[in-house]
Order: structure tokens, then sequence, then C-alpha cells
């Protein structure tokens, strides 16, 4: 039974459970509905709602589940020796999925019935062949055990998926029969019915918090996981990146951070002076038709995807910077550079600092403007004197959100920074990102459990350490500098 | 009190009249203009870089919305195509595309030859490479969706290869050509001469947004059928999960929640998570949806789950906002007459917030339509080439995205997915620009001032 | 009203300052002002009074083109300083603020120190040449303020820290750190409590020797307390300008009379 059959199942069951309710309510007070104490439909509702939320709730929780529980059963069968020969635990199991997808295909392609399947024999018939026919391509013969545990995964699967239907159906029942027989005139439905929505919209404020544990979680478990394999002083203080499939890879942090800093660096260098201008003068001296249309159009570079900003950095920016300044200058001969990702970046992050520098300086208010234009200081004067000053926090923080988002940045710089990891000062040499080595790291073909792969959440790890103190600093600052203002 | 003693008259380098400039006002006045000649240069620079973005990238794409295609009459002989002549399908699959290429080759050499195009400075295989090797595929799909074509002569449309389609779109010149293995001088003479006698010509692709992605070697047909549709999938699943959730939860923060530790937490969470790269929310995917539950990787509904979290602060922070509009005289006004409080919310604050989610909503779905760095992590990279099913199976089968095709686009090595990838662009920011238009409109139409 | 008493210091009524004759003002379609005939005299204290939004502020405003920082406002007639059309295209009005400095209705010392707010005005219009010159000025604005007692300790504490009476002594040194010739004061003491109110206004008294002052005021009391000069304005109008004594004990027009007894206003 498919989850979107028995999710339908549970809703026509509460659709069900709302009309008898919402009936069963008016016909205790024989159809006069001043005698009940909420409006019918919010006993029909109550029903609906013990109905279908906490069946839903445990599909998702079971669905959640069953794999890791699966994943257990299963593992345990799968001999020692199968599991060092592939290397890990994750690629046998890998194996074992595929192997259970291909019966499955098997099964629908040639017809076989259940005994047909149990009949398999790895050392009989060529199942590595016959799994290639339905598509599923091995890298080596199968074994015994592991077509065994693969069976097994398979059963599990179907048992466990017909106990969940069965499971989540008896709740929704369970839910229906309970919330119904409860129904009479004096019951509180609307009280219920509120309560029931309160705590649904609670425990969706929930998923907010829900998300950076998962988000906290995942980053220090894996990242302990690769500390277990790559020694953290190596991680931390090396000077070299360079990952070697065979294992023997030296994981250093440090060309990959100075490329980031590097790039974020040209980035701010373009965008701080020409967003705070551009912010100063809508502001400022723009009249309200020219910031009326000049605002929106400099905010359409903060609304193009980064992925567009990327092919600019790659078929234009790049070889244009190469071609005009690097090869003449001597400086180089790569279209991908910290220069190229740099300028692009500096072009997106301009809105994000206009926008918020906009904001902040109108915050300053015009009393300062007036003490200082009375005084006879030019606009100018009073800008650079007095409402900059005034406004320094805020744009600190403008700037110090915008460098955020400049570390965070990954489409531009996987497509305009290059992928060689060094240190160098020579900004139209092509180096690395930290957030191109997490994608590089994760879109490899390298096997999950290895330092290699799982240095990648060592890197996002650090990411988001890096962008969260930048954020939390910003945010105060600025929080701080609208307090003293209102 | 005071010293008047020390006040003299004003100050000697004061100019004795006001209507006369001195050094130092002159040098004030230059400064000003200067000061407010950088502002206007700040803008133009961003604007100019906003055109310079655009037309780069437009510019390099219209090209991918045509296609240069390669038209002949082929005379589907029975005698090959079916030689049991029973119209027996399973047949007449044993008759590969390499007997579809035979017919092919044949008819177009015929074509030449009628046309009086002198050939004999290439090889034959050469004039079958201007055509791409999906036309014998083609060919063999349409006889086998219709076997009663057999016998028939009929008007068949292939597609040029990316070199002579370049080479009309000017991309390759004879130049480039004697370079390049692909394509010599001598075969874009021949396709110059087709073009001439109108057997070749470049036409709208409608193919382009229809068709799924192709390998490495055959650029002309590749299509961003599936990218679109799994962009669909992904943004349908967004909008279902990211809505409910994002108002359900700012209904809570905004109206219901006491003031205390625990909301003033969940309020900087919110604020944090909006800021968050969105590589990280690509790890949280991988580790979360594919590693611990086991969801299949280049799954639209992964995708969609992931994008889901990335736009629900973004939804949030709009909904309250817009909440926050709504002035409390009408939640007054609801519970005056004895309504409960989440009366008053369900049935006055939030329609008359609506039009502010909705806006803030789309803007968030334009965000999420446009993320292409988790999407990378959870292998929406891989090759895709066959249509993901209808929902909801359709939702855990391989898919692509729109700008994740682009990427991908751009790491191949042939300069006509370039093309193809500022094509693929162009689609991207139309989906973008109707998505923000709609929420222009719905601000403009429903904007309130109380 | 027995604290109406009207100051019996002498008048001296030598020259105009400024003179200002038909100035209409515009805000957009809205005719603030209505052809205003005024003359500023020298070393004397002029009061302007009359119920809210009877442009008094408005023309206030005019005397050192502060309206120009207005986008909708226009500004028609003539107002002269020494002589010289304020409003001429040749005027910069930098150099005419400088001459026609203004304290507002709010305290608004600039986000620094005590000794940087004060020593603004000398610093952007170069009139000191060195730091000791600079230190002297700030020091004699302070005194002129009456604030120098008070703050000489902490001159580098920001002057967002001084209580309200103190930042709008301060702002008064400020504007005449610059030297101005007239000293235009837009309700000075409406954000004051009375001591503090009391301080400003015996200060108002002493600047006098130096300044023509210009005060607009909501409160009569205070017009007579420190004003040679009234002038009353009412829905735009000039309604009548003249000796303090004379407007608040024998005014000609009725509506001032009215004003002043408290049935208009």
């Amino acid at each position: 039974m498919s989850v979107g059959l028995i999710t339908l199942i549970v809703l026509g069951l509460a659709v069900l459970g709302f009309i008898y309710g919402r009936h069963r309510a008016l016909s205790a007070v024989e159809g006069d509905a001043r005698h009940l104490h909420s409006l019918p439909s919010y006993y029909g509702w109550s029903v609906f709602l013990f109905t279908a939320v906490p069946s839903l709730l445990l599909m998702c929780a079971w669905l959640i589940l069953q794999p890791s529980i699966i994943e257990n059963r299963v593992a345990a069968l799968v001999p020692e020796a199968d599991i060092a020969a592939a290397g890990s635990l994750n690629l046998v199991m890998a194996d074992v999925r595929r192997i259970a997808g291909g019966i499955d295909a098997m099964a629908k392609e040639a017809g076989l019935d259940e005994a047909g399947i149990d009949a398999l024999r790895a050392d009989l018939s060529d199942i590595r062949g016959r799994l290639a026919e339905v598509g599923v391509a091995l890298g080596s013969n199968v074994g015994e055990p592991i077509l065994n545990a693969a069976r097994e995964f398979r059963s599990l699967n179907a048992s466990m998926r017909m106990a969940m239907a069965v499971a989540v159906i008896v709740a929704a029942v369970a839910g229906l029969v309970f919330a119904a027989l409860r129904i009479n005139p004096a019951l509180r439905a609307r009280n219920l019915v509120e309560q029931f929505v309160l705590v649904l919209l609670v425990s969706c404020s929930m998923i907010a918090v829900a998300t950076t544990v998962g988000i906290i979680v995942s980053l220090v478990f894996e990242s302990w996981h690769f500390f277990q394999l790559y020694p953290a002083k190596d991680f931390l203080f090396s000077t070299t990146w360079n990952p070697k499939f065979g294992g023997g890879s030296s994981l250093g942090i440090w060309p990959l951070l100075w490329g980031t800093l590097y790039v974020s660096f040209i980035s701010l260098i373009v965008a701080a002076p020409i967003g705070l201008l551009a912010a100063i003068y809508l502001s400022e001296y723009a009249t309200p038709k020219v910031r009326a249309t000049v605002k929106p159009l400099l905010e359409v570079l903060a609304g193009i995807p980064s992925i567009v900003y990327g092919l600019f950095a790659l078929i234009t920016v790049g070889p244009l910077l190469r071609d005009w300044i690097a090869v003449p200058a001597g400086l180089g001969d790569s279209s991908s550079s910290v220069m190229t990702a740099g300028l692009v970046m500096g072009i997106m992050l301009i809105p994000y600092v206009s926008s918020l520098s906009d904001d902040i300086i109108n915050a300053v208010p015009q009393a300062m403007r007036d003490g200082s234009f009375g005084l006879g200081a030019t606009h100018s004067e009073t800008i650079k004197r007095v409402v900059l000053p005034a406004a320094l926090p805020g744009i600190v923080g403008a700037i110090l959100l915008a460098a955020s988002r400049a570390i965070g940045e990954t489409m531009i710089v996987v497509m305009g920074a290059g992928a060689a990891a060094k240190l160098s000062l020579n900004p139209f040499e092509a180096m690395t990102t930290v957030t191109v080595k997490i994608v590089s790291q994760l879109t490899g073909d390298t096997e999950f459990a290895s330092p290699e792969t799982l240095v990648a959440f060592a890197l996002g790890l650090t990411l988001f350490c890096f962008t969260l103190a930048l954020n939390v600093l910003a945010l105060v600052i600025v929080r701080k500098y609208r307090e003293q203002y209102e | 009190m005071t010293d008047a003693s020390m006040h003299d008259a004003a100050p000697q380098n004061r100019p004795a009249s006001l209507l006369t400039a001195d050094a130092r006002t002159r040098r004030r006045k230059a400064a000003e203009t200067r000061f407010r000649l950088m502002g206007v240069a700040a803008i133009s620079v961003g604007l100019l870089a906003l055109v310079f973005l655009l037309t780069s990238v437009l510019g390099n794409g219209f090209g991918a919305f045509r296609q240069t295609v390669v038209e002949i009459p082929i005379t589907l002989d029975e005698a090959v195509l079916d030689k049991s002549g029973t119209r027996d399908l399973e047949v007449m699959k044993k008759v590969t595309t390499i007997g579809y290429g035979k017919v092919i080759q044949k008819a177009l050499e015929a074509e030449l030859a009628n046309r009086g195009i002198d050939t004999s400075a290439v090889k034959a295989k050469d004039v079958m490479g201007l055509m791409s090797k999906e036309a014998a595929a083609d060919l063999r799909n349409m006889v086998l969706a219709d076997p009663s074509l057999l016998g028939q002569t009929i008007t068949f449309n292939a597609f040029a290869t990316s070199r002579v389609d370049g080479f009309f779109k000017g991309r390759v010149t004879m130049e480039s050509a004697k370079l390049d293995s692909n394509i010599s001088p001598e075969q874009l003479q021949i396709a110059q001469a087709m073009h001439d006698a109108g057997i070749i010509e470049t036409k709208w692709n409608w193919g382009f947004l229809t068709m799924s992605d192709s390998s490495e070697l055959r650029p002309e047909t590749a299509g961003l059928g599936v990218a679109i549709l799994g962009s669909a999938y992904m943004m349908i699943i967004v909008l279902v999960l990211s809505l409910p959730i994002g108002v359900a939860t700012s209904i809570y923060l905004e109206e219901m929640a006491p003031k205390n530790k625990w909301t003033d937490l969940i309020e900087v969470n919110i604020a944090n998570l909006a800021a968050v790269p969105s590589i990280v929310y690509g790890i949280l995917a991988l580790a979360l949806f594919i590693n611990f539950m086991g969801l299949p990787q280049s799954a639209p509904i992964v995708g969609g789950l992931v994008l889901t979290l990335m736009t629900l602060p973004t939804i949030i922070i709009a909904t309250r906002a817009a909440l926050k509009a709504v002035p409390p005289s009408i939640r007054d006004a609801a519970l005056g007459v004895g309504a409960s409080k989440m009366q008053s919310i369900f049935h006055h604050v939030l329609p008359l917030a609506m039009p502010g989610i909705l806006t803030g909503t789309i803007l968030g779905l334009a965000r999420a339509l446009g993320e292409s760095a988790p999407l990378l992590l959870i292998g929406m990279v891989a090759f895709v080439k066959d249509f993901p099913a209808a929902p909801p199976q359709g939702l855990m089968q391989p898919a692509t995205a729109l700008p994740v095709q682009v990427y991908q686009w751009t790491q191949r090595s042939d300069p006509a997915f370039v093309e193809r990838a500022s094509g693929a662009i162009i689609v991207l920011l139309v989906f973008l620009l109707l998505m923000n238009a709609v929420a222009i409109v719905l601000r403009r139409r429903f904007e309130r001032r109380w | 009203m027995n604290d109406m008493r009207i100051a019996d210091r002498k008048v001296s009524t030598e020259t105009a300052k400024m003179t200002a004759r038909g100035v209409q003002v515009y805000y957009g379609e809205n005719h603030a002002l209505k052809d205003v005939d005024v003359d500023i005299l020298s070393g004397t204290v002029t009061a302007f009074i009359g119920p809210s939004g009877c442009g008094k502020s408005t023309f206030l405003r005019c005397l050192n083109r502060m309206n120009d920082t207005v986008a909708s406002a226009r500004v028609l007639g003539e107002i002269k300083l020494d002589g010289e059309n304020i409003y001429d295209k040749r005027v910069d009005p930098v150099t005419l603020r400088a001459r026609v400095g203004m304290v507002f209705q709010k305290p608004n010392p600039f986000p620094k120190s005590i000794y940087e707010n004060v020593a603004y005005g000398p610093r952007i219009h170069g009139l000191t040449r060195n730091k000791a010159e600079l230190d002297e000025v700030v020091e004699m604005s302070l005194k002129r303020a009456a604030l120098w007692n008070e703050v000489k300790d902490r001159l580098d504490a920001p002057g967002t820290g001084l209580s309200g009476g103190q930042q709008q002594r301060l702002c008064i040194a400020r504007a005449v750190a610059t030297s101005p010739e007239v000293l235009l004061m837009d309700e000075p003491c409406s954000a004051l409590d009375p001591i503090a109110t009391a301080q400003v206004e015996e200060l108002i008294d002493e600047l006098r020797s130096q300044f023509s002052v210009v005060i607009v005021t909501h409160s009569m009391q205070q017009a007579a307390r420190v004003s040679q000069r009234t002038a009353f304005f009412h829905l735009g109008h000039l309604v009548e300008y003249g000796e303090t004594g004379q407007i608040f004990t024998n005014p000609k027009d009725p509506r001032t009379e009215s004003y002043i007894t408290g049935r208009i206003g």
C-alpha cells in the first residue's frame, strides 16, 4: 500500500468523521444549533483533527525511522569478510539496496513470484548478469550472504510497509471513534479544536528550531567522524590541500580559507563603496521619482539567482579579465580567478549593502541634518560629518551581512574562482574556496565514509560558524543602532 | 556669566558680501559637486553592471531557441526496414539505428545529387556528419510508432550537428573549423550549399523546452524538459509545505506566543536561518534526508524538502510583516463581539493579511527556483535522460532542476552547451520575471494603507 | 497673567539687520505664508508668536533658507541681510547660514563629543587656523552658552549624554561658535523643563548684546519675558508687529487681543 493511498484513506476517514461529528452534534439537540456549546462544524472539526493528525504523524515518524531500523537488522546479516572486502558497511548496504531494487525489477519484468525469488541462488544463476538486464549495474559478483541480505531487506521492507499501513489506519479509526464518542451538546468543541490548532501552530514553529538543530547535529556528527579518521591538528594547521583517492590525503583548510577570504575581500572592495555611495545618493540627493525607479532596479541585482552570476563570470567576465588585464600584465592566463569571482560577487552584493544602508541612513533623524544645515554645512559635509558617523554602526552591520553572504556564496566561486587550492597573493590566479570544495568533495565518486568526503562536513561546520558569527554580530550591531533612534 | 570681551565681531576671513563667494566656499561647492557625482557614478556602475550582465547572458542564450535543421524527403523502403513485410513491431525492432542511418544517408545523397550539390570534396561519412547522430533514432522511433509510414516518401526534419548549427549562428567559422576535429571547412561549404538550396534552415526550436538532456556529443538535442518538470515538482512541494507551515509559525509567533525566552530563541533562530548559506542546507539534506532517512538521490522530493527549509524563514518574515500591518483595531473589533482569539485571527486578520503573505510566498518561491548549491549536494547534477513520472511516484524518481541544468551544461566541453546554458538562464529568468510580476500585481491590487 | 511682566530693558532700535518684504511661501499647493513684511533689528530679541500652523516657524526658516531643504517649498518676495537679497541666485545658502545661525525646537546634538559638537561649525567654515584657536572658540562658545562650568571636565563625553537643558545649551553653543550675526531659535524651550527653560531664557538675553536674536515661541509669557519686539502671526498673515510692551498691553488688532487674552490659539 503506497504512502499516497494511505494518506487518501486517512483523509477520507477524517472527512467522514467531520460529517458524522457534525451530524451527531446536531441530532443530539434535534437540529437546534443554539443548544450546542459551539458551532456544529467545530464538532465536525474535532473528529476530523483527531482522526487525521495523530495517524499522519505516526506515518511520518514511521517513514523516517523505518530505513534505519531495517538497515540495522539487515546489516547484521552481512558477514565481516564482505564488509572488509568492500571497504565499509555503507558500501555493502548500498549494494544490498540496489540488489533488492533489482530483484523487484526482475520480478516485475520476468514475472517471478515470491517462490521464484526465494529460489534464486547466487552460485547457480548469474545474478549480476540478470540484474544488469534490468538496469542495475553491479561492480562485482553477488555472494550468497549479500543476496540473502537483499532478500531480507526486501521482505522486511514489504512487511514493515504493511505494518505501517495497518498501524496508521488503526490509529485513524481509533481517533475517529474516540472523538466521535465524546460528542455531546455540552462538549466545548471550539475550545478543543482551538487547543488542537494551537498545538499544531506550536509544532510548526518548532520546525525552525528543528532545522537549526538538524544543521548543527549533522555537521557536528559527521565532522566528528571525520576527525576520527583524520587528525584535527592537520586539518586546522596544515597549509596543503591535496585529497587523494587512495588515501594519504593532506586536507589542510588554510588554502581554502585564504581563497574564501580573498574572494570575499575583493567582492566587498567592490560592493561596499558602490553600495554605500548609491545608498547615500538615493536617500539624500535623489528626487522621489529617481529613487522610485533606481532602487528597484538595483534590487533586481539581488533577485537574480547566483547561477546567473556564475555563468556571467564563466563566459564573460573571466575571459574579459584574462584577455585584457591578466595576460597583458603577465599575471597569469587563467580565466577563472579570484578577481573574476570577486568582481562578479561584488556586483551581486551591491544591493545587499545599498538596501540596508539606505534604511539605516533614512533612520538618522532629520533633526541631525537640520542642525548641520543650520550651521551652514553643505549637503556633503552634513553627510560625511554627521549622517555617516551617526549611521556608522548600522552600515558596519550591513557590510558584515554582505560579508557573510560572500563567504557562503557557492555558485559564483564554483564557476568563477577555479579549483586549485593554493596560497597566493596574485588575484588573477585561480584559487578555491571552502564552498567549492564542499561541492567537489560531496559530488565526487568517493566513498562516503572516507576522510576525503567527510572533510566536506568539517568544512561546512567551519563555514557555518563563520557566517553565524558574522550574522549574529551584524544583527546585534544593527539592533543596537535601531534602538538608539527609536 | 559670560566673558563678553572675548567676543569680537565677525571673523576676518568671512566674505564681506553674500553675493561673492570666496575661495573656500568655492572649494566647498566643488567638493559638494564631486561627492554628488560619486553617488551618480556608483549608481551608474550598478545599473551598467545589471545591463551588462543581462545583455551578455541574453545575447549568448537567444541562439538556443533556434535550431538548424536538415529537411529532406526520405523514402522508407519496406525491403530494408521490414523485410518480413508483416508490420510486426517485434520483428521491425530488429532493425537497429544503423539500418535507419543507411536509409537516411541514401536519401541525403540522392537529394544532394538531385540539387546538384557537389560532395566529392569530402567522404560520404562526413556528409552524414552534418546531421545529428540522433537523426537515425528519431526516424526509427517515428516508424515504430506508425508502421503505416513504410513504403511512403516523407519529409524528414533532422537536426544539424551543433557545429553546423553554430556555423549558421556565427559561432563556428571556416577558420575555427580548420582546427576542429569534428567539422571541416569542406563540410561547411556543403552545408552552405545546402542552405542556399533550402535544404538546411534555422528555425524556432520548441524542442529546447520539451526535450530531455542529451549526451556530451549531441548538444543539438539537449533540452530543458526534465529540468522544467523537476523544478515544477519541487516548487509544488515547496508551496504545499512552506506556505501552511510558514503561516502557522507566523501566526503563533506574531499573535499567540507569550513573550519569553523560548519565543525569543525561535525568533533569533529564524533570523539566523535566513542568513545561513544555502550550501549548508545542502549538507543538511544530504546527511538527514539521504543518508539518515534513506530517500533517493536526485529526487524532487529531497530537493523540494531542502528548498522548503530554505524558503521557510523568508515566508515567515514576510507573513509576520503582513500580520503586523493589520491594525489591532480589527482584532479588538472581533474580540469585542465575542469571537475567540483563534476566530478573530482566522476570520479577520488572516484574510486581510493574505495578499502580503502570498506576495512573500511568491518571492520566496522565486528565490527557491533559482537556488542551485544545495541541489548539487543531493545529487541533482546527475545526468537524467528520462522524464520522471507523474506525482506522487515521480517525486521519488531522478530529475534535475533548471539552475542545476545550467551548471551541468557549463561543465561540458562543447561550446554549443554554453549557448544552451545561457538559453536555460533565459527560461529561468522568464519564470522569475513572471513570478515577480504576479507578486507586484498582487501587492498593487490588494495593498491597503491603514 | 501677573508673570507677564514686560522686559523694561533698554531697547536699541538703531538699524534693521534683516528686512523682509512681501514674503510668500508655498508648500506645494498650500499657501503657507502670505505677504509678510518684517524688519529684524540688530541687538534685539524679536519674538514670533501665534497659534500652531500660523506660519511663524515657516517664516523663521525663510530667514536662513532652511526651507531649501524641503523639496516642495517655494519662497517668493524679498529678504535682505545687510541690504543684500538672500534669495539672490548668486547667494550660497551655505554662506548665508554661517551668518544666520539656527537653534531648533528639539535639542539635536550630533552623536559626537561635546567638543566636536561645538567645533563643528568653525571647522567646516575654516574659522580657525590651529587647534589652539579652535580650543579657544569652543571654550568661549560654551561659556557664552553658560555650559562651560558644567562640562569643562568632560569635553570628550558624547553630547547626547547630557540632560535636555544642557543639550539645548550645547546646541546654542554650537550655533554661537560660528559667530553668526543673527541667531534664529525655533521654540528652543518647548522640549525643556521649567528650570532649563529659565536658564535658556536668561541666556537669550545675554546673547542679545552680540546678535540679533529671533525666537519663535508658543508661550506668550516667554515672548514677554525675553523679547523687545514681537510679531503676531495668524493663518499665514503677519497680523501685528511692534514693541513687545505695546503688543501685549495695547494691541491694535482685535485678533492679537483675542490671542493674548486666550480666546484663540
